[in-house]
């Protein structure tokens, strides 16, 4: 993928951070394994970052660690650890899911995490302007798949479309589509709407929080 | 829940389960995932499936088979781990072999270490050798070198690798090479940390704020944020500040 990347070395120099911080941030966790790219340069291997994600997961440690310890923290922002408790009855309470959500919501009370994060993928197309039905086949995709829930890095949901058009016939087709990056669609399909799993769940949880 | 205590010193069998005390002074298997609060193994014991326990210690021959998760592994004969370690403190006084990685709070290596992947701790301490075959990561890495040891990376906060003492009574290392005396050496391909002092080490790449390469080292490529000191006796490719 051709997704922005920086160099540790300018990971460190920009956010000051240092190496120890680094190390110890990455063994509890809190920055996953998977987006330390190691890559060939000139000067010989070098690791690099998701530029985007380490930036912004940078700026959350730094600002929740204030009041967090290292592992309160990584109960929030590691991707690997969904909350497994979480039972929410009023899911449009979280701003990932919000009003938008209600349409989506297919019981009273009682959500989980994994129910929650599929509500929110719902809500995010919906707010990008998808019809909701359309909005709910995310909705059913991201509820039955629920190891994606729980290790959502690097993994996209999204809405394809594809047009066909024959004879005294016009047919426009949606399907939802789960998958590791690289996702790809044919060349007469088009990408609807597409959510970045991991930064999904990432919201939810930290909603989740603030509602606490 | 506290289970039944088992004891096998002779040749004997069990199957896995929930245990209080599990000693093999004998020979002894253990069939099945296991958890138990101790487990001493002084003879030759066996354990083939998963193994949590608070403390386990094995001065005689150990192997487990899969994962094992525990408070203290203390071996002081030969243990072999062909799976994952989940081990708050480790003491390997004896040979210690791990099959998966490692991950934990301490580590103190004062016989052999051998760990196939990464080994992740808050402090890492070595009087004795180890290979890693991953990255070896801690707040604090302290090495003293005795023979010869190797990792892919070291990386953390406070990397401090020291020759073996005698060293310090003024001879030269770069002398105690050319005459292959038995010096320890540590062979690395990339480290990187906040403040890092080498010593008898070759390395590709050494990453640091304060950067301190001492006697007998070769290095590559040193980059440096704050500052860099070179011994004489060492050789330093490049020289970068940042």
């Amino acid at each position: 993928m051709d997704e922005d990347l920086i160099a540790k070395k300018d990971v460190l120099e920009q956010t000051g951070i240092s190496y120890g911080q680094l190390y110890r941030w990455k063994r509890k966790g809190l920055i996953p394994e998977a987006w330390f790219i190691r890559k060939a340069t000139v000067t010989g291997q070098e690791t690099f970052f998701p530029r985007e994600k380490i930036l912004t997961r940078i700026e959350q440690i730094r600002s929740l660690k204030e009041e967090q310890s290292l592992d309160e923290l990584v109960q929030i922002l590691a991707p690997e650890s969904a909350p497994e408790t979480v039972k929410c009855d009023d899911p449009t309470l979280l701003a990932p899911v919000g009003a938008e959500g209600r349409k989506l919501m297919w019981k009273d009370r009682g959500y989980t995490f994994g129910e929650l994060v599929a509500l929110a993928c719902g809500a995010h197309a919906l707010r990008a302007g998808t019809r909701p039905a359309e909005a709910k086949l995310l909705v059913d995709l991201v509820r039955a798949a629920e190891e994606v829930v729980r290790a959502p890095t690097g993994i996209t949901a999204l809405l394809g479309e594809k047009s066909i058009d024959g004879e005294g016939l016009a047919v426009r087709l949606t399907v939802g589509v789960l998958g590791h990056e690289p996702v790809r669609l044919d060349r007469e399909s088009r990408v609807k709407h597409r959510v970045d799993m991991e930064k999904i769940a990432e919201q939810v949880k930290l909603a989740l929080r603030e509602v606490a | 829940m506290e289970g039944q205590n088992i004891s096998i010193s002779g040749s004997g069998r069990v199957s896995g389960g929930e245990y209080g005390q599990v000693r093999i002074s004998g020979s002894g298997k253990v069939d099945g995932d296991v958890t138990a609060q101790e487990i001493r193994v002084s003879g030759s014991g066996r354990f083939q499936g998963e193994v949590k326990a608070k403390e386990i210690t094995v001065s005689g021959a150990g192997k487990f088979t899969s994962r094992v998760e525990a408070d203290v592994l203390v071996t002081s004969g030969s243990c072999g781990i062909d799976g994952d370690a989940e081990v708050k403190e480790l003491r390997s006084s004896g040979a210690q072999r791990i099959g998966g990685s490692f991950h934990g709070h301490y580590v103190r290596v004062s016989g052999v270490l051998h760990v196939a992947r990464d080994l992740e701790a808050d402090v890492f301490t070595s009087s004795g050798r180890f290979e890693i075959g991953g990255l070896l990561s801690a707040d604090r890495v302290e090495v003293k070198l005795v023979g010869d040891s190797r990792a892919r990376e070291i990386g953390g906060e406070n990397i401090d690798i020291r020759a073996s003492s005698g060293l310090s009574f003024g001879f030269s290392l770069a002398r105690g090479f050319r005459f292959g005396l038995g010096i320890g050496t540590l062979t690395v391909g990339e480290v990187e940390g906040d403040r890092v002092h080498l010593e008898a080490t070759t390395a590709d790449v050494v990453r640091g704020k304060v950067v301190h390469v001492g006697p007998g080292c070769r290095i590559g490529r040193v980059e440096y944020s704050e500052s860099l000191e070179v011994h004489p006796e060492a050789e330093v490719g490049e020289r970068i500040k940042r």
